[in-house]
């Protein structure tokens, strides 16, 4: 299913733009996909470990769609689609909205248990990513926000992810009970994760926590540099000296 | 020559207790010290001998026009932020494995339950049931799991020579282990600002044979036995009339209250007022006189004792070996 | 009195006609370069306080169990140390200075809230006051100036003293963001024609950085305030675990303050070296893209790193692990920034005035304390060396080493500007020696005690080998440092009378405060150079070899947003921050229902119905700005009309909500439910109270202007304002009411 998807990501990407030396981004997307559905990292996430959960999570809503923007031709004009998806307002509640949402108890044990909803979880994180940094990343200069709106943008999303990120680490309950529970075993291996590695049900769901909080919150103070190098470089591009 | 340097190596590894570690976890958090210094010392070499080198060569003088006007070279930026991100990756690497060595995870049961209380440790075997205070009991060489709780404020139990500190916290137990390689008394200290006496809530690990760790076990687990000694005796119907009563607990008496430390095996330890003075018969008689002399802001009152009282006190405590 | 007219008039700093009533020149003063200097003034008195504070605390322990100050004397006098220099000298000389600085270097006549300046300075001895009046009531706090529960709770300190303590730091809290937000949006609206973002001086620009930093952090310290004074007075158990509260938690949140509060005075000294290194080699600032930008990654890293206080706490490994990688990450960006003033110095034509003397120390002394810092942040090195003498070294380091001699290079530089008189430099390089001598051999020495296992904040000590000596070396040198102290304020004074006239320019520096006379005249400037560049005044006196314009092309960045807008979005960057901590603390403490009442006894139902209300009100009041764009001033007035009784109809139902607890006997602190509930909610109404009356006073504004359509700042200011209220209801109830509804 997903190598078949991304075929047909290569496919129409190659029909819309010819091939390019940008295919390599969607390249590298679609093997972070891979590594991220066609992994251990899933079978892991499959009703283990709520933090490899979380990596995936993270890959998808935040890394992938970053790839494929890049992936874009300069010249590809994002402007297409209706004036409401391409408010900032509307990017930012994408961007946050994804993480709150599919956290929720009751929706994080669903996408588990469901594969219906897992598939739901999966596109609908990539989508809403994309939607996010659509704002940061569009390949027209002009369609993105100015470089101290960007900082921003980035910031606060930070801030609200990380309040996440903190509730989970130190709330005194399960985020996401089922995997603190031990009905799904598919294969076998939930002894040698508990003791043999030494997760256990809290232990996991804190590192589930501090990945949302502390790694995510330093993709986003990457991008913040990334803006402030951008804004300088608009500045003094030709006359700068060397030493 | 050859002798003066070993001599001062010594004094120098008696006054910075943090640079002799006395145990396996000490020496790791030492190796680890040491690491960390060379590196942040070729970082400070390197930035100071920048700074210096332009001190010493590019100084001002009269009459001379401004120099280049050079305002960067992204280049070497670009080099001076990556190195820091690579030392930064080492040092990572460095503490996860430190940390990983220097406090191992607990296993089972605790071997010792400490205490903090304002201003003095209460130390419990839970498996031998052996009470006492301020002086914590170890066999040599071998880890001691030992778990740390508060009864009121903050505290932080600190032996540098043996381990890493960490905070007694009231309504969340922690854990750490203390060993020691060699035989003798450790220092340790409260580090977590407790109030009036944080300055005086000392205590003494000390670390001894199996055969003596157990007899010392062995005694602490006897009940006091009633003084024939009359002046004693009287010293203890005193005690047990007063209301220190309802604050000790000796153990073979009616007092059995744990407010303050108790006093089974008192006269065995080695200081008074978590550390403030010796444990002599005359700083016990100050101290029982009035506390607050010896001690200002702790706990105990001044009862106010006559000398004739203060002389049975001090003879009974004095049997309680 | 006289003399003090006398020593005003013969300094040049009265106009004529204030020369009759000096005093209310100076106390009614709303310019910009005037507050800046009651700000420093104040911070110089309350210097010398906190110095007298730590001689004292040096004396105490000069010796082995010294008897010279009771325990509880020494304690209270540690803690108001510390308080004392953070929040009444540090902040404050640091905000004076940027309430000098930052206009003139803009080019702008004033600050964007001249009155606002005035009252968030007056905030400030005010605040002093009340912390310093505890000695009169009862006892000075003693807990330290992080006043960790549970030893800052009732039980354990009885005195009024924490209530001072912890009422004062809400003033001056409040007034620190009031400046913030004044100096944010100054330096957004009121920059001079071509003064672009990219070509603010890094002085200004690391103020600005630090200003919204301030805006972020300060609330959270203000939150933890409110629930310790709740703890103390109202019975709650927020921080105490006898009730079911959490002493780990007031760590969390002083330090998610305590953290960033460490940058917010170390910013400001990084932009004061980024200006005197760069003029006394001069030479540009090396590299100046990355030093600002490293500034943001900085301010953006310090509020990601705070548990790195808590190592020994017992968050266990994993925690520490996240938060030792988060924390050796700020060693880059501060890495790049000392490596670029030091290759500022290279190749430059290195002139050693006192203010670079001072700046080349804090430098040197910047890099030690950096480098300890890494130590402490490799946790398993600071499970040795915390709380130790070693970390009292460390933080002296940063806050004497650099923030001190980065503000006394900055006094020696800026004087002229201030006084059009040149400090004397012999007085001054005396002060640097003498300074810089008693600093290191108060403070290197420290570390070794640290080493040697002493803990801090001990009133005493044994008399353990080693122990004595270096403890009495530390207490030569601070005395040392207060003989450098009474040099420099003897130099203020005297060359306040008669030192040389200073001129415009006296360093040939490039910034545009340098472009004015000294003093400037009251509105600052009579004529701008051309603005192309970083450094104006380098482009002017060299034509032959300008540096590279800065461009301007880009639209935003000429555009200055309106300032009353602004300054309520930055207020409401402010107040997220502090309902954010609130709304974190019910969250934790409602994870599990406490037992006793709880979430699940509130009428979601009656609530929802009120909340309704609310939600409408945002719609009508959108509508009443849609009517006064359009010049509908009867609509307008209409529509207002009907937010304010909708958010009157709220209130209502908010005071039903409580009688009825109330009459089921659940007050605030019946149990953590209630306390977190109380709290949380009654802050927002009274957030919706100040809400309703800046309605009211709008629509008054409107009724009094009659008919006359026109265009005020006022409706969308508050407007907005209004709307914040309300998206927060929108969390508050959801988290509150409708959370309990799905589990």
């Amino acid at each position: 299913m997903v190598i078949a998807l991304s075929a047909i990501a290569v496919a129409a990407y190659v029909a819309a733009f010819r091939l390019n030396r940008r295919i390599g981004w969607l390249l590298i997307a679609l093997g972070t996909v891979w590594l991220t559905l066609l992994s251990p990292l899933n079978a892991l996430a499959d009703g283990y470990l709520f933090s490899a959960h979380m990596v995936q999570h993270i890959l998808l809503l935040l890394v992938v769609p970053a790839l494929a923007l890049f992936s874009l031709p300069r010249s590809q004009s994002l402007l297409a689609g209706p004036r409401w998806l391409r408010r900032p307002l509307l990017g930012w509640f994408a961007g946050v909205g994804a993480m709150w949402f599919w956290h929720a108890p009751a929706m994080c044990n669903a996408a588990v248990s469901s594969r219906p909803v897992h598939a739901v979880q999966t596109v609908s994180l990539l989508l809403l990513g994309g939607l996010f940094w659509r704002q940061i990343l569009a390949p027209w200069e002009t369609e993105r926000l100015a470089p101290p709106a960007a900082v921003l943008y980035l910031f606060s999303a930070c801030i609200a992810c990380s309040v996440l990120g903190i509730i989970i680490t130190f709330s005194p309950v399960t985020v996401c009970s089922i995997y603190a529970g031990q009905s799904l075993d598919p294969l076998g291996l939930l002894a040698t994760i508990r003791q043999g590695w030494g997760f256990s049900a809290s232990r996991d769901q804190q590192i589930g926590g501090l990945l949302m909080w502390v790694p995510m919150c330093l993709i986003y103070l990457a991008a913040i540099l990334a803006q402030i190098a951008r804004w300088f470089a608009m500045a003094s591009a030709p006359t700068r000296r060397a030493i | 020559m050859t002798s003066i340097l070993p001599s001062s190596g010594a004094l120098f590894a008696t006054i910075l207790k943090v640079l002799s570690p006395g145990s396996p976890q000490a020496r790791s958090i030492f190796n680890l010290g040491v690491e960390t210094s060379v590196i942040l010392a070729a970082i400070f070499a390197i930035v100071a001998g920048i700074i210096v080198y332009a001190l010493m060569r590019f100084r001002w003088r009269e009459g001379e026009p401004d120099p280049h006007q050079t305002a960067g070279n992204t280049k070497i930026e670009i080099v001076w932020t990556v190195i820091p991100c690579l030392i930064v990756v080492a040092l990572f690497a460095l503490t996860a494995r430190t940390m990983a060595s220097a406090d191992p995870p607990s296993v089972g049961a605790p071997d010792v339950i400490v205490t903090g209380h304002q201003w003095w440790w209460e130390v419990r075997y839970p498996g031998a049931g052996v009470v006492t205070a301020n002086e914590i009991h170890i066999p040599v060489g071998r880890p001691i799991s030992v778990q740390l709780r508060s009864a009121d404020v903050l505290h932080e139990f600190w032996v540098p020579e043996l381990a890493r500190k960490i905070t007694a916290v009231p309504g969340h137990p922690n854990h750490i282990w203390i060993e020691a390689d060699k035989p003798g008394a450790y220092l340790g200290v409260c580090s977590e600002f407790c109030g009036t006496q944080h300055a005086w809530m000392h205590f003494l690990v000390i670390a001894e044979s199996a055969a003596e760790f157990a007899a010392w076990q062995q005694a602490q687990l006897h009940p006091a036995l009633r003084p024939a000694e009359r002046v004693a005796a009287k010293g203890l119907a005193l005690f047990e009339q007063t209301s220190c009563v309802s604050c000790h607990a000796i153990k073979g008496t009616a007092a059995r209250a744990n407010v303050g430390p108790d006093l089974t095996h008192f006269a065995s330890r080695r200081q008074l007022g978590a550390g403030i003075v010796d444990n002599t018969p005359q700083n016990l008689r100050r101290w029982l006189a009035d506390p607050q002399q010896v001690k200002p802001g702790a706990k105990m009152p001044d009862f106010k004792f006559t000398d004739e009282q203060l002389t049975q006190l001090v003879a009974y405590f004095e049997t309680l070996q | 009195m006289n003399a003090l007219t006398a020593v005003l008039n013969r300094a040049g700093l009265l106009t004529p006609q204030q020369r009759e009533h000096w005093e209310m020149a100076w106390l009614s003063t709303v310019d910009h370069k005037r507050i800046g200097i009651l700000y420093m003034v104040t911070g110089l008195v309350f210097f010398v306080v906190g110095g007298v504070e730590a001689l004292l605390i040096r004396l105490q322990l000069a010796g082995p169990n010294n008897t010279f100050l009771h325990p509880d004397t020494y304690n209270m006098l540690f803690t108001m140390h510390g308080t004392t220099m953070i929040f009444l000298v540090a902040m404050p000389v640091l905000f004076g200075l940027a309430n000098y600085i930052v206009p003139l270097q803009i080019g702008a006549r004033d600050m964007a809230f001249p009155r606002l300046n005035a009252f968030s300075f007056w905030l400030v001895p005010f605040g002093g006051i009340l912390l310093h009046f505890s000695f009169l009531a009862g006892g000075a706090p003693a807990v330290g100036w992080f006043a960790y529960a549970p030893l800052s709770e009732m039980p354990y300190s009885s005195q009024l003293g924490v209530d001072y303590w912890a009422l004062a730091l809400l003033v001056l809290g409040i007034g620190s963001v009031g400046t913030s937000i004044n100096l944010l949006v100054t330096v957004l609206s009121r920059r001079a024609p071509h003064m672009t973002l990219r070509r603010l001086p890094l002085f200004t620009w690391m103020i600005f950085v630090n200003s919204f930093l301030v805006i972020v952090a300060l609330p959270v310290l203000n939150a933890a305030l409110v629930m310790l004074l709740a703890d103390r007075r109202l019975g709650t158990h927020f921080f105490l675990p006898s009730g079911g509260g959490s002493a780990i938690m007031w760590q969390h949140i002083f330090w998610a303050f305590g953290h960033p509060e460490v940058y917010i005075v170390a910013l400001p000294a990084f932009g004061i070296l980024s200006e005197i290194i760069p003029v006394f080699s001069r030479k540009p600032i090396f590299g100046y893209e990355f030093v600002a930008g490293s500034t943001v990654a900085i301010a953006f890293l310090s509020l990601l790193v705070w548990a790195h206080h808590m190592f020994t706490v017992g968050l266990g490994h994993t925690v520490d692990l996240f938060f030792v990688a988060s924390s050796l990450l700020i060693a880059i960006p501060t890495g790049v920034k000392v490596l670029a003033w030091s290759a500022t110095m290279v190749g430059g034509r290195i002139k050693l005035n006192t203010p670079m003397l001072f700046c080349v120390a804090a430098l040197v002394q910047f890099l030690v304390a950096g480098l300890t810092g890494v130590s402490h942040a490799v946790a398993a090195l600071d499970w040795q060396t915390k709380n130790s003498y070693f970390l009292v070294a460390h933080f002296h380091f940063v806050f004497v080493g650099l923030i001190v001699f980065a503000i006394l290079g900055a006094v020696h530089y800026w004087f002229p500007k201030f006084s059009g008189r040149m400090l004397s430099e012999r007085l001054g390089k005396w002060t640097f020696w003498l300074m810089t001598i008693g600093f290191n051999l108060t403070f290197v020495i420290q570390h070794f005690l640290g080493l040697a296992g002493m803990p801090r904040r001990v009133y005493t000590y044994p008399d353990l080998p080693g122990w004595g000596w270096m403890n009495l070396l530390s207490t030569v040198g601070a005395f040392v440092m207060g003989v450098a102290a009474l040099v420099l304020v003897w130099n203020l004074s005297r060359s306040l009378l008669r030192g040389k006239p200073a001129g415009d320019n006296p360093w040939q520096a490039w910034t545009l405060e340098w472009a004015t006379t000294s003093p400037p005249p009251h509105e600052n400037f009579q004529t701008l150079p051309p603005i192309r560049s970083r450094r104006p005044l380098w482009d002017d006196a060299n034509p032959d070899r300008p540096d590279p314009v800065v461009g301007a092309q880009w639209k935003a960045e000429t555009h200055l947003p309106e300032k009353n807008q602004a300054s309520i979005l930055a207020f409401m960057v402010s107040e997220t921050g502090f309902f954010g901590v609130l709304i974190l603390a019910y969250l934790y403490y409602n994870a599990v229902p406490p037992p006793g009442s709880n979430a699940h006894d509130l009428n979601v139902l009656k609530t929802g119905l009120f909340s309704l209300c609310l939600f409408a009100s945002s719609a009508t009041l959108w509508r009443s700005e849609v009517s006064e764009r359009r010049g509908r001033p009867r609509a307008l007035a209409a529509w207002l009309t009907a937010t304010i009784v909708l958010g009157g109809i709220f209130l209502v139902g908010q005071g039903m909500e409580y009688w009825d607890l109330f009459r089921r006997g659940v007050s605030v602190n019946s149990n953590l439910f209630s306390a977190t509930f109380f709290t949380l909610t009654g802050f927002h109404g009274l957030h919706v109270c100040v809400g309703l009356i800046a309605l009211l006073v709008v629509l008054g504004l409107r009724i009094g202007r009659g008919a006359k359509p026109g265009h005020s700042p006022a409706l969308r200011t508050v407007g907005l304002y209004w709307h914040f209220v309300d998206a927060v209801w929108v969390v508050v109830f959801s988290v509150v009411y409708l959370r309990p509804l799905i589990q």
